[in-house]
């Protein structure tokens, strides 16, 4: 399963996303744009750079979660395993935010 | 009614314990242990009440009795103090969390004003919970929210019972009351997407 990281402490007010928090959002781009998105769609929407929106979409490959189709112009969807992971994922967030708890 | 909390104590711990394996998030640790320790409470108590009913007169069955009445308020006063540092936590206000994370270790006994402390630690769940509703206006935060305050209102009728015996099913009712507004919440997570 897609590993999870703590937060990083915070220094000043800004907030740091975590390393799980990252793949979800990225993972969540790709399912708004009806599980067809392109890598521009993805790096706007989970507001990373480029350089480290190629290496977690390589991660999340390795991982299973998302597959990337085309030579030219690449699509990355959500394989089944990664439809699973956001729908549990969704679950979770859902009972975290109702007591209070951000993830 | 014991037995019906501990399994809905035991099923939103379930629940915290799938959120932590899935995100690793620390809070979500802290509510899991927090509702084991809710429903490991209710159980002792449930089964003293039990044993105690089925030995009517026996010797020693008062002390069995007084035994998980102590051991469920200990576990509560726990888990209460853990969902308190749990809040704290996240916002990350560590001296209030050191010392408030000290409070239920200090007392061993149940008597007036630990089963103070108690609905203190509980009316400051249900304030953090109301907050919550407050800013994101869902029903499942609404149910979070009645579920600590009836929790609440419980503890204070355990309370007021010591002095009006009439509070004492109310407060079952309340506590009842409470882990089935739990279970609400549990399902409406639970549902299919």
């Amino acid at each position: 399963m897609i590993p999870s990281g703590q937060t990083q402490p915070q220094k000043t007010t800004a907030k740091y996303r975590s390393q799980f928090r990252i793949y979800v959002d990225i993972m969540h781009v790709i399912q708004r744009e009806n599980n067809e998105a392109k890598p521009t769609r993805i790096l706007y929407g989970a507001n990373l750079s480029h350089d480290r929106l190629i290496k977690y979409l390589e991660e999340l490959k390795a991982l299973g979660v998302i597959q990337e189709t085309g030579i030219d112009d690449k699509i990355y969807s959500l394989t089944q395993k990664g439809v699973e992971f956001m729908n549990n994922f969704r679950k979770v967030e859902s009972f975290a935010s109702a007591f209070g708890f951000n993830i | 009614m014991e037995f019906i909390a501990f399994v809905i104590a035991i099923a939103v711990a379930y629940q915290a314990l799938k959120g932590y394996r899935l995100s690793k998030e620390r809070t979500l640790l802290y509510l899991n242990l927090s509702f084991v320790l809710i429903g490991a409470g209710l159980l002792v108590d449930g089964l003293s009440n039990l044993i105690v009913l089925l030995a009517r007169g026996q010797r020693g069955s008062l002390f069995v009795f007084s035994l998980g009445y102590t051991i469920n308020f200990l576990a509560q006063l726990l888990a209460y103090g853990l969902l308190v540092f749990a809040y704290l936590y996240q916002t990350r206000s560590m001296g209030t969390t050191i010392a408030l994370a000290a409070v239920p270790v200090m007392f061993v006994e149940r008597n007036a004003f630990t089963e103070l402390i108690l609905v203190f630690l509980l009316v400051y769940v249900a304030t953090q919970t109301a907050m919550n509703y407050s800013v994101n206006k869902n029903v499942n935060a609404f149910l979070v929210f009645g579920a600590f305050a009836s929790l609440a209102i419980a503890h204070v009728f355990f309370l007021l019972y010591t002095l009006i015996p009439i509070f004492f099913p109310l407060a079952h009712i309340a506590q009842l009351f409470g882990f089935l507004l739990l279970l609400a919440m549990l399902l409406r997570v639970n549902q299919p997407v």
